[in-house]
C-alpha cells in the first residue's frame, strides 16, 4: 500500500491526460464501428458487424490490414536499424557529432505532409534521384518499390528522434562495464552484442514499441506521397478509412478505425510485455 | 481562499467572454449586417471571387471565405460536414449523387420557387433537386467533359481528332510513331483517370437513360456485357496498346495540361472547368492556348459530349437556425443570380446558365469549341444521379495497376453503389 501512495501522484497527471483524451474518446466513439452512420440520412442505427461484412466483401479490409502490418514492420526494421547505427557513430560528443546529430534531427520539425511531397517530386521518373542515378523508375508508382519507398521516407522523417534515444541509452551504460569487456578480450563486434546491445534494452522497447504503433496508425506519409497507389499497393487502413469518411460511409469508417486500435492493441502490448521480460531477464 | 477563487472565477468569466465573442458570425453592433461563412473551391475563377468582393460592397456584409482544395474537393468538404460544420453558403456539386450525400431535406434550406429556377430553362430536373424540391443554385455552366487535343500535333500528324472510341484506338500508333504520347493520364491525383470511361458510356446514356437504369436498380454495373464493363474493357485495352503516358499513376492533372499545351501529349479528357489550369500551363499566355488547344466531344460510337453541374458557382444554403444569417446568405444567392450576373458573364468569360442572359463575347477559342460540342450533342454523364460511384476512381488506379479487371471493378464498384443506394433510402433497392 505505501508503494502505491507513493506511485500514485506521480502517475495521476498522465492517467488523467490518456484518460480524457485517449481512453473517453475511444469509448465514447466506438459505438459508432457497429453503426449505420453515413452522410446519407440522420438516423444512426446499431447494425451489429454490417459495416465489417461491407467491407470484406468490397475486398477492401484484407489488403488493407496486411499493407498496415507490413508497413509497420518495415518502418520498424528501417527506422530502428538505422537509428541504432546512427546512434553508435555519433555517440560521443564532439562538435562534428553535434552537427550531424542536428542534421539527422532536422526531418522530426518538418510536417509529414511537406516531407511527403518534397520526396515526391525528388522520387518522380523525372526527379532529382533518378537524375543523379541516371535510370527511369518510378519509385512511387511501381508495386514492388512503393511500400518500402514510403517506409524509408518515413524512416527518414522519424530516424532522428529515435537516435536521441538510442544515444541517451548508450550513454546511460556505465563505461567500466565496456572496459572489463575490452580486458577479457572482447572485439567491437562481441561488446556490441554482449553488453551494449543487452543494456540498450529500456531504450530498443521505446523505440520498437513508438515506431510500431506509430506506423500502424499511419497516414499522412502515404497520403503525401502514392495516396495509396499504385493501384491499392500502399492503401493502409486510414487511407481507406479517410476514403470511406469521403464518400459519407461514416460507419465503415468508423470500423476501420477501430480495426486499427484492436491492431495496435494487439501487436503492441505483447510486445512491450515481452520486450520489458527481456529487459529484466536479458 | 476567497480572493483565490474570485480570482477564478473572473479568469473563468474573462475566457467565456473572450471565447464568445470569437464565436464568428456575429453582426456588427447596429449595423443589421453579418459575417458569412463561404466554403469555396479553390479553383474559383478570379471573377467569381470579385463577385463575392461586390455582394460585399453592396450588402454591407462580410463574406469569411474557407478555401477548400480543389484536388481531393469531395472528400475534404464531407469531412468537414461530417463533424457538423455548417457554412452560411456551401459551393458544391449539383449532381444528384452528390446532393444526397448532404443529406438535403435535414441540412439544406428548399430554394423552390426563387426566380433563377424558372429562368434556368429544365436545368434542375437533373440537377440541384430531390424529390420535386431545388436546393442549389447553379450559376455556372456545367462541366463539359471531352477530349482537348493539341491542334499543331494532329496537323503535323495529318490526323483529325477522334470522337469515338475506334478512332481514338487508330490514332494511338500514330501518334506515337510521330514520337508523341497519345493520351496524357494523370493517375497521380486520382480522379482523372476516371473521365475517359465515363466519356465512353456517353453512347449508351442518351437522355440518361443508362444512368436511371443503374440508380433505379433495373440494371447493374456488372450485368454481362454491360455498358460499363466494356468501357473499363475500352480503357484497358488503350493502356495495353501503349496509348497512355508511361508515369501514368505518378502524374498530376497539372503535368496533363502541361504536356498538352507544349505538345509532347496529344489528347487529354478532362472537363471544362481546367481551363484556368490549361491557362497557367501556357504561363498565363492565352494566344498560345488559343493557337494550340482544342476540343471535341468523345464516346464509345458518336462524336457526344458529357456534361455534369459542377461545383464551380453552385451554391447551398445550409441551415444555420440564425434568422439574420440566414436572411443575408439568401441575399447572396439573389444577388448571384440577379442583374449582377450578366457582369459575372461577361467578366469570367463563360457562358450562362440563364436564357435571358446573353452569351459573353472576346470568349477564347477553346471555350468556343466547347461550346459547339456541347451544342452538337451533349449528354449528362451517366454516374450523376447514382449515389456510391465516389468509388470509381480508386478502382480504375487498381484496374490501371493490373489488379483488377474490368467485370471484377464493376462487380465491386456495384457493392458501394448498393450501399450507398440503401442507405440514401432510394427507390427499388
Amino acid at each position: 500500500m505505501r508503494n502505491r501512495a507513493a506511485w500514485l501522484p506521480w502517475a495521476l497527471p498522465a492517467i488523467v491526460l490518456v484518460t480524457v483524451f485517449f481512453v473517453a474518446p475511444f469509448l465514447l466513439n466506438v459505438r459508432f464501428a457497429f453503426s449505420s452512420w453515413t452522410s446519407f440520412r440522420s438516423e444512426i442505427t446499431w447494425n451489429g458487424l454490417e459495416n465489417v461484412r461491407t467491407l470484406i466483401d468490397q475486398d477492401l479490409l484484407a489488403n488493407a490490414v496486411t499493407v498496415t502490418v507490413l508497413y509497420a514492420i518495415l518502418c520498424m526494421a528501417i527506422q530502428n536499424t538505422v537509428s541504432l547505427s546512427l546512434a553508435l557513430a555519433l555517440q560521443r560528443t564532439s562538435g562534428i557529432n553535434t552537427v550531424f546529430r542536428s542534421a539527422f534531427f532536422l526531418p522530426t520539425l518538418i510536417s509529414p505532409l511537406a516531407a511527403g511531397y518534397i520526396w515526391r517530386g525528388l522520387l518522380a521518373p523525372d526527379g532529382a534521384v533518378n537524375s543523379f542515378l541516371g535510370i527511369e523508375w518510378a519509385w512511387l508508382g511501381e508495386p514492388s518499390t512503393a511500400l518500402v519507398v514510403v517506409a524509408f521516407i518515413d524512416a527518414w522523417k522519424w530516424s532522428g528522434l529515435i537516435t536521441l534515444v538510442y544515444i541517451a541509452g548508450l550513454n546511460s551504460i556505465p563505461k567500466s562495464l565496456l572496459e572489463s569487456a575490452t580486458v577479457d578480450g572482447a572485439g567491437p563486434w562481441t561488446r556490441f552484442r554482449r553488453v551494449l546491445f543487452p543494456m540498450l534494452a529500456p531504450a530498443l522497447t521505446f523505440n520498437v514499441a513508438v515506431t510500431l504503433v506509430g506506423a500502424l496508425s499511419a497516414y499522412d506519409v502515404i497520403a503525401a506521397t502514392t495516396g495509396g497507389g499504385p493501384g491499392d499497393h500502399t492503401r493502409a487502413l486510414n487511407v481507406v478509412m479517410r476514403q470511406q469518411w469521403g464518400q459519407g460511409f461514416f460507419g465503415s469508417a468508423s470500423a476501420l478505425g477501430f480495426t486499427v486500435t484492436l491492431l495496435v492493441i494487439a501487436t503492441a502490448v505483447p510486445l512491450v510485455w515481452w520486450l520489458r521480460r527481456r529487459e529484466v531477464t536479458g | 481562499m476567497r480572493a483565490p477563487s474570485r480570482l477564478l472565477g473572473s479568469a473563468i468569466g474573462a475566457v467565456l467572454a473572450l471565447s464568445l465573442s470569437g464565436c464568428g458570425s456575429s453582426a456588427p453592433e447596429g449595423t443589421g449586417q453579418v459575417k458569412l461563412t463561404l466554403w469555396h473551391n479553390s479553383a474559383d475563377p478570379a471573377a467569381l471571387l470579385e463577385m463575392y468582393k461586390k455582394f460585399e460592397k453592396q450588402s454591407g456584409h462580410k463574406i469569411e471565405l474557407v478555401s477548400i482544395p480543389s484536388d481531393g474537393f469531395e472528400d475534404t468538404t464531407q469531412t468537414k460536414w461530417a463533424t457538423g460544420d455548417r457554412p452560411d453558403i456551401l459551393e458544391y456539386h449539383a449532381t444528384v449523387s452528390g446532393l444526397l450525400a448532404l443529406n438535403p431535406a435535414e441540412n439544406l434550406r428548399d430554394l423552390t420557387g426563387e426566380a433563377y429556377i424558372a429562368r434556368s430553362g429544365d436545368l434542375y430536373q437533373a440537377a440541384g433537386s430531390v424529390d420535386g424540391k431545388v436546393y442549389a443554385a447553379i450559376t455556372g455552366f456545367p462541366q463539359v467533359f471531352g477530349l482537348y487535343y493539341n491542334k499543331k500535333v494532329f496537323t503535323a500528324a495529318g490526323l483529325t481528332p477522334p470522337t469515338n472510341f475506334a478512332e481514338l484506338a487508330g490514332a494511338c500508333p500514330k501518334l506515337k510513331a510521330a514520337g508523341v504520347t497519345p493520351v496524357f493520364e494523370s493517375g497521380g491525383s486520382i480522379w482523372p483517370v476516371q473521365i475517359l470511361p465515363i466519356l465512353y458510356l456517353a453512347g449508351a446514356n442518351q437522355a440518361n437513360a443508362y444512368g436511371k437504369a443503374i440508380a433505379g436498380h433495373s440494371s447493374t454495373l456488372a450485368d454481362a456485357g454491360s455498358p460499363f464493363v466494356a468501357g473499363l474493357t475500352a480503357y484497358a485495352k488503350l493502356k495495353a496498346d501503349g496509348c497512355f503516358n508511361k508515369d501514368i499513376v505518378t502524374a498530376k492533372f497539372e503535368d496533363s495540361m502541361k504536356a498538352l499545351v507544349t505538345g509532347e501529349a496529344a489528347m487529354v479528357a478532362q472537363h471544362s472547368d481546367m481551363l484556368p489550369a490549361l491557362l497557367a500551363a501556357a504561363g498565363g499566355d492565352q494566344k498560345t492556348v488559343d493557337e494550340s488547344v482544342g476540343f471535341v466531344g468523345l464516346s464509345s460510337d458518336k462524336p457526344l459530349v458529357t456534361y455534369a453541374p459542377g461545383p464551380i458557382g453552385t451554391f447551398y444554403l445550409p441551415k444555420t437556425g440564425d434568422a439574420a444569417r440566414e436572411k443575408a446568405s439568401l441575399d447572396f444567392v439573389r444577388f448571384m443570380t440577379g442583374p449582377a450576373y450578366a457582369e459575372y458573364i461577361t467578366a469570367s468569360k463563360t457562358f450562362p446558365v440563364f436564357k435571358d442572359v446573353p452569351d459573353p463575347q472576346g470568349v477564347p477559342s477553346v471555350l468556343q469549341d466547347v461550346k459547339k460540342a456541347y451544342d452538337t450533342g451533349a449528354v449528362i454523364a451517366f454516374n450523376s444521379d447514382i449515389p456510391g460511384m465516389g468509388g470509381l476512381a480508386q478502382l480504375m488506379s487498381e484496374l490501371i495497376a493490373g489488379q483488377k479487371d474490368p467485370q471484377k471493378a464493376a462487380t465491386q464498384l456495384q457493392g458501394q453503389v448498393e450501399q450507398a443506394a440503401k442507405a440514401a433510402g432510394l427507390p427499388g433497392w
